[in-house]
């Protein structure tokens, strides 16, 4: 039963694992050789062009390093957000630098970014536009079903002609300056190629999404290129180029969890939402979003009484917002999140106590010390003073929400941590 | 920040400062305490101009006995850059020091850049606007308007002269706009202003060509003492300037030109006579008594002095024969009409100063003496003359330049005569040229001068060339490394196409149709890998048409359109602006394109392509000179033995330079990063590579030499990836690349 409430227990880290675990039992031996053959990402070549190995603790702060430029101290977050995911299917995504092709890993990480996102943003809407042959296309609407969009990009893998950020810019915004002003307006582009032909002024169609305040991001598969760099910088959203494939899913998770929203465009503001009731295991009801007859499970609309097949959504017939209040719970956290983790530079001398913690308050495991075998950082709760490993820290910051020394010491000392 | 070198306070701007620019500055300090000359080699991007700027001030604060800083720069542009940091270094150490870092600092140029008057200023060349200043304040025409209100004179000259003593500027960094604007508002002239303030001022930035070329410094530097710091910037032609400096060209049209200006000064000459015999009578005498010049004359009456360097020209009575102001007409009809005789010939000659003079001699009865005071004699008949409008005399200023240089040089000069361009022999073209071979004559009394001279660019290498080329001893000759936090600096050599034969641009092997689809290949594989803008330079215009041609032909260029734009060089200066203009607009709004450009041109000489502007160059071959030229092989026979430098030293030595400059255009700071492709498989030789800067030798690594067009494509990919990631500018523990004032005060104390 894929039930909604099971969903705020998923823990991706783990889930992953899980998941690639279970494929690779499934791979041939030839094509797990191949799988283990990519620990050339594990590699990296110094000034003399020698390889050595990754400096694991270099590469863990600068992990950190990124997390916290997104985070910043005390932001306000839109958790309400309406995004049109814009994919290049240009000539150039068919390249085959990253294997199969790139069309096809970027459609990977875009099924797991959809995904992603409606889990940690439940009251948000999503639209896929594609750009192709020098146009751009609507792919899907925007709405809050993530199969939906997944269907329409799976049978709409095709590449071909000049990519047109302008076209695709001005269609997007087209439909973002429709949505209702409590909504976060945001583009995400996903781009191989290396040029945009346009049949007008880009820079005048950057300026126009300026001034809607939309929010423009690029992933970029290749280079870095000017004009995403000032769509970016304009418009304040973040541009990054993807080195491999791995950082490339990195790179379109990062947009997973809700931005900060600039000061002067945040207007607090109510929104009315319907919380339906789920339907009883046996009820035969006339499906909203299928258009057919459905036996059992689904949810009811509080208003007009229709049927939807999932939530969040927004109900097909009279259009109000539905969402379970597990979703709105979920959401809150990006309002007041986990303070971020310091890293303990000095391992002798930490936190004023005689000998510091050898395992990770978390997970138990070992944590690396100086001159130990265990290689990596230590970080510490600022709250509680407990050390945690570097998995734990993404886990807790990323996932769980809550940092589990705070929350035995609130129990503990029954003292409100807040 | 302020920090000590060696015990000397240094005002610096900046809250950091690089450590090539700590140690850059530590040289200069020596060479200034040995009050000798230096040659610098440090890249662009590290701050050079602030740098220098900023340890000489600092200097003579400490120091008074120092003179003047004299900075030389190449053009307008780089004039301007070089006075905006000033100010922002002068605001500094005002703050710092209070009043008593007050200075005077300001850019000088032709009237071309400064006139504030509108019907004067808009003329087109610098010669008119000169003529066109001179109608208007020549002392005689200022004579005349004063019985005669209907005469025409310029007001901001007047006002001016008015104001006599009292025209000064206040201490302050002025540029050319700051001056104009100053004048407009005082109502004087900026340009004799600026002209009159250089004495008292104690920077003073202008062109080259006011120390190096006789005829301008003459009047613009005589009077600079002796104590002063000359810095020559972006030097690393200074050899050819020198050279041009020297140097005379006569073409068809000047022997026309001085035919018609001849017989306008007789007829200016008879009407003289017919009005005022006096005159003439008068500079009959002047000239008796030995002055070719009429003493001290006041500012707007000044010519371009003579061509001759100073300690050649004679301080002697003018020889009888040309002082009578018929005869010397004449004389100069005579040579006027040697020179057109010599001219119309079938083959090239070229001949030695003392073989031409001795021929002019023998057949036109002209003698070295008289001809050496051409120059001066001229000068003085056109002011006597009151002759304003100067511009069109010029062709027969060009004679007398010609007969003052061959009549004093006996060594260091060719003369070569050729009937028609080699490249072009069907179109007679005929040119007498009066080249100059040697760089350290124009440069020598610059160094005898002044105390410190400092020669600097970002390409000098290999460095002790230019030593033997321009003939000095420097205290100290250096070349810096660049730190950087990331490597943003990705040089490669490429010596063949995916199909591993040879890409070269040699002679046999330039119009080979392999080589041709080869580089048009790396081309077209670069144009899908590299974003905005990409910059290729070819040996020659000749060259490139050629490639280009071919490359059309092959479909290839076809195929490049269809990732980016092409825009080309030509020798239309307004043509080849326009293209550049598209091609930023091209750049910025992501449709990215590619600018064909040539070597030793102007745009590889002077037009930053940095940022995205220029994210990759190719360099297609080695820009070798045109080596059939004559001057050229006269300059290198020259240079063989006078200095001991081999003929293949010097080609590959000045091709390297160029090459060199080309490439530098991509990177002008270390926040941007560039990709260079030298494309000639003569590059992986090591004569030719090592003779490349150090700061882009230093990041050529071994796995970056030898590649052919798949691999470089490759490298171009993960470097591009590398550089999109965000990075710390800073630079952390041992390879830190910004210095604080706290960090030098540790380093200070030992
Ligand atoms: S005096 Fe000055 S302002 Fe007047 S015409 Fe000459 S340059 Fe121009
Ligand atoms: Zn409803
Ligand atoms: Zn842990
Ligand atoms: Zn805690």
């Amino acid at each position: 039963m894929m039930d909604v409430d099971e969903r705020p227990l998923r823990l991706d880290v783990d889930d992953d694992g899980a998941e690639e675990d279970e494929a690779m039992a499934d791979r041939g031996a030839f094509e797990r050789h191949y799988a283990d053959e990519r620990s050339w990402e594990e590699l990296q070549e110094d000034e003399s062009g020698m390889l050595r190995p990754l400096d694991v603790a270099q590469q863990q702060r600068q992990h950190r390093k990124r997390m916290a430029a997104m985070a910043g101290p005390h932001i306000q977050r839109g958790i309400i957000r309406y995004v049109y995911v814009l994919l290049d299917f240009s000539r150039a995504a068919a390249e085959m630098d990253l294997r199969p092709s790139r069309m096809g890993i970027v459609a990977d990480c875009v099924e797991a970014f959809v995904r992603e996102f409606f889990d940690q943003n439940p009251l948000s809407h999503l639209g896929i536009i594609l750009l192709r042959n020098g146009i751009a296309h609507r792919l899907t609407d925007l709405s809050g079903s993530p199969e939906t969009h997944i269907k329409a990009l799976r049978s709409n893998m095709e590449c071909a002609g000049d990519a047109s950020i302008q076209n695709a810019l001005d269609l997007a915004r087209g439909y973002l300056t429709q949505i209702p002003s409590y909504g976060h307006r945001e583009i995400m582009l996903v781009f191989s190629a290396l040029s945009t032909i346009d049949p007008g002024d880009i820079l005048e169609a950057v300026q126009k999404c300026k001034e809607a305040n939309i929010r423009c991001s690029v992933v970029g598969l290749s280079a870095e290129i000017y004009i995403c760099k000032l769509l970016c910088d304009q418009t304040g959203g973040i541009y990054s180029v993807a080195t491999n494939e791995a950082h490339l899913k990195e790179l379109i998770m990062e947009h997973a969890p809700p931005p900060p929203v600039q000061a002067e465009i945040s207007v607090a503001s109510l929104v009315r939402m319907g919380f339906p009731q789920r339907g009883a295991e046996d009820a035969v009801a006339l499906c909203a979003c299928h258009r057919e007859v459905k036996i059992g499970g689904g949810y009811t609309c509080p208003r007009c009484k229709a049927r939807v097949c999932e939530l969040p959504t927004q109900c097909h017939i009279c259009g109000l917002t539905l969402v379970s209040s597990p979703h709105l719970a979920r959401s809150y956290h990006h309002l007041f999140p986990v303070p971020p983790f310091e890293e303990v530079a000095n391992m002798a001398v930490a936190n004023g106590r005689q000998s510091i913690s050898k395992n990770c308050y978390g997970c138990l495991q070992e944590l690396p010390t100086p001159g130990g075998k265990v290689k990596g950082v230590r970080l510490a709760c600022p709250r509680c003073r407990q050390h945690f490993c570097f998995d734990c820290d993404n886990y807790i910051h990323e996932s769980l929400h809550n940092c589990p020394g705070c929350e035995s010491t609130s129990i503990s000392s029954s003292q409100p941590s807040q | 920040m302020k920090f000590k070198i060696d015990g000397l306070t240094v005002y610096f701007p900046y809250e950091y400062i690089y450590p090539e620019q700590y140690d850059y500055m530590m040289d200069l300090k020596r060479t200034l305490d040995a009050r000798g000359h230096c040659l610098l080699e440090m890249p662009t991007g590290t701050g050079k101009t602030i740098t220098l700027l900023s340890l000489i001030t600092s200097y003579m604060l400490a120091n008074p006995s120092v003179g003047k800083l004299i900075y030389c720069t190449r053009t307008v542009h780089e004039m301007e850059k070089v006075l905006e940091e000033l100010r922002k270094l002068q605001a500094y150490q005002e703050k710092c020091l209070g009043k008593v870092a007050k200075m005077l600092a300001l850019g000088l140029s032709s009237r071309k850049n400064l006139c504030v008057l509108p019907e004067v200023s808009g003329e087109g060349s610098r010669e008119s606007v000169d003529a066109g200043c001179r109608k208007l304040t020549a002392s005689w025409v200022r004579a005349l308007a004063l019985d005669n209100p209907n005469i025409e004179l310029c007001s901001f000259y007047e006002g001016y002269e008015k104001s006599g003593a009292d025209a000064l500027l206040p201490t302050g960094v002025y540029t050319l706009h700051d001056l104009r604007a100053f004048g407009r508002e005082r109502g004087w002239c900026p340009y004799f202003l600026a002209r009159h303030m250089i004495q008292f001022a104690n920077v003073v930035v202008y062109n080259y060509q006011y120390l190096l070329d006789p005829k301008v410094a003459g009047i613009i530097s005589k009077e600079m003492e002796k104590e002063c710091v000359v810095v020559f910037d972006e030097a690393h032609n200074i050899d050819n300037v020198c050279i041009e400096a020297l140097s005379v060209n006569i073409r068809q049209q000047t022997l026309d030109g001085a035919t018609r200006n001849l017989s306008q000064v007789t007829q200016l000459i008879e009407k003289s006579k017919a009005t005022d015999a006096n005159r003439l009578r008068q500079e009959y005498n002047r000239l008796v008594e030995g002055l070719a010049q009429r003493g001290n004359l006041p500012g707007s009456d000044t010519w371009l002095a003579n061509p001759a360097l100073p300690q050649d020209i004679l301080q002697e009575a003018v020889p009888g024969n040309i002082r009578r102001a018929e005869h010397f007409v004449a004389f100069l009809k005579r040579l006027v009409q040697y020179i057109k005789a010599r001219m119309n010939t079938e083959q090239v000659e070229s001949e030695s100063p003392v073989s031409f003079v001795t021929s002019l001699q023998n057949q036109a009865g002209i003698d070295q003496k008289s001809l050496k005071f051409c120059y001066d004699r001229l000068h003085s008949l056109l002011l006597t003359l009151e002759v304003t409008n100067t511009d069109e005399f010029m062709h027969i200023q060009t004679i007398c330049d010609f007969a003052t240089l061959v009549g004093t040089y006996t060594r260091g000069f060719t003369i070569i005569i050729e009937p028609y361009d080699e490249r072009m022999p069907n179109i007679p073209d005929p040119v007498l040229q009066l080249s100059c071979l040697d760089s350290s004559l124009a440069i020598k009394p610059v160094f005898e001068k002044f105390q410190s001279v400092v020669i600097t660019s970002g390409t000098l290498s290999p460095i002790d060339l230019y030593p033997r080329l321009l003939n000095f001893h420097p205290v100290i000759s250096n070349s810096y490394k660049m730190t950087l936090t990331r490597d943003c600096l990705c040089p490669m050599v490429l010596t063949r196409g995916s199909d591993q034969l040879p890409v070269s641009t040699k002679f046999d092997m330039r119009s080979d149709p392999g080589v041709v689809r080869n580089y048009g290949r790396l081309l077209l594989e670069m144009v899908t890998a590299v974003p905005d803008g990409i910059v290729c330079f070819f040996v020659s215009y000749s060259y490139m048409d050629g490639i280009v041609n071919s490359w059309n032909e092959m479909g290839i260029l076809q195929d490049v359109m269809q990732h980016k734009l092409v825009f080309i060089e030509t020798q239309d200066v307004v043509e080849t602006t326009l293209a550049l203009d598209n091609y930023r607009r091209a750049c910025d709004c992501g449709r990215g394109a590619v600018f064909f450009s040539v070597a030793r041109g102007k745009v590889a000489e002077g037009i930053d392509f940095d940022r995205h502007y220029g994210r990759l160059v190719i360099m297609y071959g080695v820009p070798f000179q045109y080596t059939l030229s004559r001057i050229l092989r006269a300059r290198l026979e020259y240079l063989r033995e006078t200095f001991q430098i081999k003929e293949n030293d010097f080609l590959t030595f000045d091709a390297v330079r160029q090459a060199a400059q080309c490439v530098g255009r991509v990177i002008r700071s270390k926040a941007d990063y560039g990709m260079m492709i030298f494309a000639d498989k003569r590059y992986n030789r090591h004569d030719k590579r090592s003779k490349l800067p150090g700061w882009i030798l230093s990041h050529l690594r071994d796995a970056h030499l030898n590649l052919s067009t798949d691999m470089s494509v490759h490298i171009a990919r993960e470097f591009l990836r590398r550089m999109a990631q965000p990075y710390d500018k800073a630079g952390q523990g041992t390879n830190a690349t910004l210095l604080s004032q706290a960090d030098l005060e540790r380093m200070e104390k030992k």
